[in-house]
């Protein structure tokens, strides 16, 4: 084993431990159904990269955003972004999310999707093959390492004019602010 | 065969126009009260299958065209006549600014569907359907969406333009 | 005892893409199913009245994301109708032989979704790797993975590559070779019989009038297939067998996709045999300035789902006025789920609603 990367895993366990082990929110949305599937199965092996598909968003720290997002499903991303614990990074693929896509004039599907959840990073395709998803997570722990990939952090620190942009869109919403304390101020 | 299906057709009802392709395709034009008996008739002679409920917005006429998509299942389950190859198309015109109809259910039970998206979408009432719930939308619209006078670009500008960015929201503060 | 609404939301395993059912429950038994899609609309048929009538080929094989192939032979074949335009022999053959490789793919990805709620884990990841093997055969002919856009108005983009016929061939008889291993470990294995037999049952008279096609229909003992009834591109050249069965269950519906799998490898073989030379595209006219003449004209085909249709509308421009789809998984989805899952428990929700052989993307377009 080589000394100065022990050195290095050993002075930052946690950051060791929030990249090699991205557990993935199993929610394909949009065109994504067809790519998610190989590469968390036998050819494209995603779990040596630790990345494995769970359940429930409360065990999770990663969301993947594949493809378009229409408006009863934002509804259903927020809610499932705001039960994941803390830290939490998101990963948008394709150009839909990026400004509207292949249906940028269209009247059910989101243009801008960074107005309404922080994303970390994009992949380019549609869909991406699974070794650009693969480059795209290793991109992801650079910047894990670099202490840049902060959306968590920055949902925390705007939520109020997130939630004024989410309620712009769809009057009121049935659940409550994450965050008292920055909403009543 | 289909020669004699409009035989049959023509001498049964009047006001009727049948038009009949080389490819089995048979179009007819009826008034919109005598829809229901021209299907009644037509699944009684065999045609049990409703494929399709469509509607074309012809709005410089100012009327909405409705479609029925009809064909048969196989009588016998390894023999394959000419009866299978037809697909026969009811057509017929209501007026667009009070866009009413009779609801099919009774006579297709697998209409529900489609009627309620074609409310949803073209705001054409159906009378008589149990749920006329939205099935798609999740927002309401003052002109239905499919018509042709909804403009999507203007309602894209208008609706998911003007929200702006957070750092935006931030600076405006 | 009390009666509950449930709300199986859209993230859960019982469906390809996002679907959700809103059930009453009596204790574990369901009372009423309500279902409530849209999760993926988009608008299809209106954004393609917006753009040109070659302009809309990228957009129609977003319809169905796990087999865009039918959907551009659809939209290929009513264009043609209205436009009356002919496609060479050769183009006849090398569309029936893309299109059966786009079923063995379709029909392998849901084996993997029935495999995986069952809990056959192994059985699953088999079909996906023996799905990519498919892919990459696509990759090598049209340049893309999962979209291709291949077929147009006229034959197809391009003719066979060199030395491609012996890599359909090398591909098929690997997939081939494994047939009783998946026959050893899933399909005569006991679990699958206890846990798929009589469930789900959709008699022959409830699909007859909820308008059931496909699958459901050939579980029922009728041979209802559109590549019989009205044949298109080279179904007519060769001779096959429509597989059916007679019960009407999960397990008789999944017995058929195995056996319609084997079908098409040999159907493949015959096809590859029996293929003319020729040229494979028929000139169309300048597409930037292409008005079609004024009609309507209704088309069909059979997808893996079941019967697929088209609607198609013109005015004499450069634009289509109007375009419907009728797909299969409308009336599986929204008609006959809501019968069949009467008096059913909630572990067999999910198991019910894949063996229907249901895509979101297609209720919603």
């Amino acid at each position: 084993m080589d000394r100065n990367k022990l050195e290095k895993w050993l002075k930052s366990p946690t950051k060791m431990g929030h990249k090699y082990s991205l557990h993935v929110v199993y929610f394909c949305t949009g065109c994504g159904i067809i790519e998610i599937p190989p590469s968390i199965t036998a050819r494209w092996d995603a779990e040596r990269f630790g990345i494995i598909p769970v359940a429930s968003p409360r065990q999770a720290n990663l969301f993947l955003i594949t493809g378009y997002v229409a408006l009863k499903t934002l509804k259903a991303i927020i809610r499932t972004y705001e039960q994941m614990p803390e830290p939490k990074f998101t990963v948008a693929f394709g150009s839909c999310p990026i400004n509207g896509g292949m249906y940028w004039d269209s009247y059910n599907t989101i243009k801008h999707l960074d107005k309404y959840i922080p994303i970390d990073g994009w992949i380019a395709g549609c869909m991406p093959r699974p070794e650009a998803i693969f480059i795209g997570v290793t991109h992801l722990w650079t910047l894990i390492d670099k202490e840049m990939a902060d959306g968590y952090k920055k949902y925390r620190k705007d939520y109020k004019y997130y939630r004024e942009n989410q309620e712009q869109i769809f009057g009121k919403l049935e659940w409550p602010p994450l965050f008292q304390k920055e909403v009543k101020k | 065969m289909n020669k004699s299906l409009k035989e049959k057709l023509l001498s049964s009802f009047s006001d009727i126009q049948i038009d009949i392709t080389e490819d089995n395709k048979v179009f007819i034009n009826t008034k919109k009260d005598d829809v229901i008996s021209v299907l009644n008739f037509l699944k009684n002679l065999g045609y049990k299958h409703l494929a399709l409920i469509s509607c074309t917005d012809w709005i410089e006429e100012n009327e909405f065209e409705l479609v029925y998509i009809l064909s048969s299942y196989m009588e016998n389950d390894t023999e394959y006549r000419n009866k299978e190859k037809t697909n026969i198309l009811v057509k017929t015109r209501i007026p667009r600014e009070k866009a009413e109809f009779v609801t099919l259910i009774n006579v297709f039970a697998n209409a529900e569907p489609y009627e309620r998206e074609l409310h949803e979408l073209y705001g054409i009432y159906f009378e008589g359907h149990p749920r006329l719930t939205p099935l798609f939308l999740e927002r309401e619209y003052k002109i239905p969406p499919f018509r042709k006078d909804f403009d999507t670009k203007k309602y894209v500008k208008e609706v998911f333009d003007n929200i702006p960015f957070v750092k935006d929201r931030k600076e405006k503060k | 005892m009390r009666e509950l609404e449930l709300y199986f939301g859209p993230q859960h395993l019982g469906m390809v893409g996002n679907f959700s059912i809103t059930l009453n429950v009596e204790g574990d038994r369901i009372i009423k199913a309500d279902a409530n899609p849209g999760f993926l609309h988009r608008g299809f048929e209106k954004l393609m009245e917006q753009r040109t009538w070659i302009q809309n080929f990228p957009l129609v094989c977003r319809i169905n994301v796990v087999e865009p192939d039918s959907m551009e032979l659809m939209y290929a074949m009513g264009v043609e109708k209205l436009a009356n335009i002919e496609i060479p022999e050769r183009a006849e053959y090398i569309r029936s032989i893309y299109l059966e490789l786009a079923r063995i793919g379709s029909h392998l990805f849901g084996l993997w979704a029935y495999a995986n709620m069952l809990g056959f884990d192994t059985v699953a990841q088999w079909a996906m790797y023996h799905r990519d093997l498919i892919l990459d055969l696509f990759e090598e002919l049209t340049g893309g993975r999962v979209y291709h856009i291949y077929i147009l108005p006229g034959g197809v983009r391009r003719d066979f590559p060199e030395g491609f016929k012996d890599k359909i061939i090398k591909t098929l008889h690997s997939i081939g070779g494994c047939v009783p291993d998946y026959d050893n470990i899933f399909f005569n294995n006991r679990i699958f019989y206890k846990r798929a037999k009589n469930i789900g049952i959709v008699t022959r008279k409830e699909a007859e009038e909820m308008g059931g096609v496909g699958q459901v229909m050939r579980a029922t003992g009728m041979k209802y297939d559109i590549r019989k009834i009205e044949p298109y591109a080279a179904y007519d050249k060769i001779d096959w067998e429509v597989p059916t069965r007679k019960d009407g269950d999960a397990y008789s519906r999944i017995w058929i996709v195995r056996d319609e799998m084997i079908e098409s490898v040999h159907m493949i073989f015959k096809l590859l045999d029996k293929m003319p030379q020729g040229k494979v595209f028929n000139k169309i006219p300048n597409p930037f300035k292409w008005n079609i003449p004024k009609g309507e004209a209704y088309v069909r085909c059979e997808s893996s789902r079941g019967e697929l249709g088209l609607y198609m509308v013109s005015n004499g421009k450069d634009k289509p006025y109007r375009v419907h789809f009728r797909t299969p998984s409308y009336s599986h989805g929204l008609t006959i789920l809501e019968k069949a899952l009467i008096n059913a428990s909630i572990a067999d929700v999910g198991n019910i609603m894949i063996s229907l052989y249901i895509v979101a993307p297609e209720i919603d377009r």
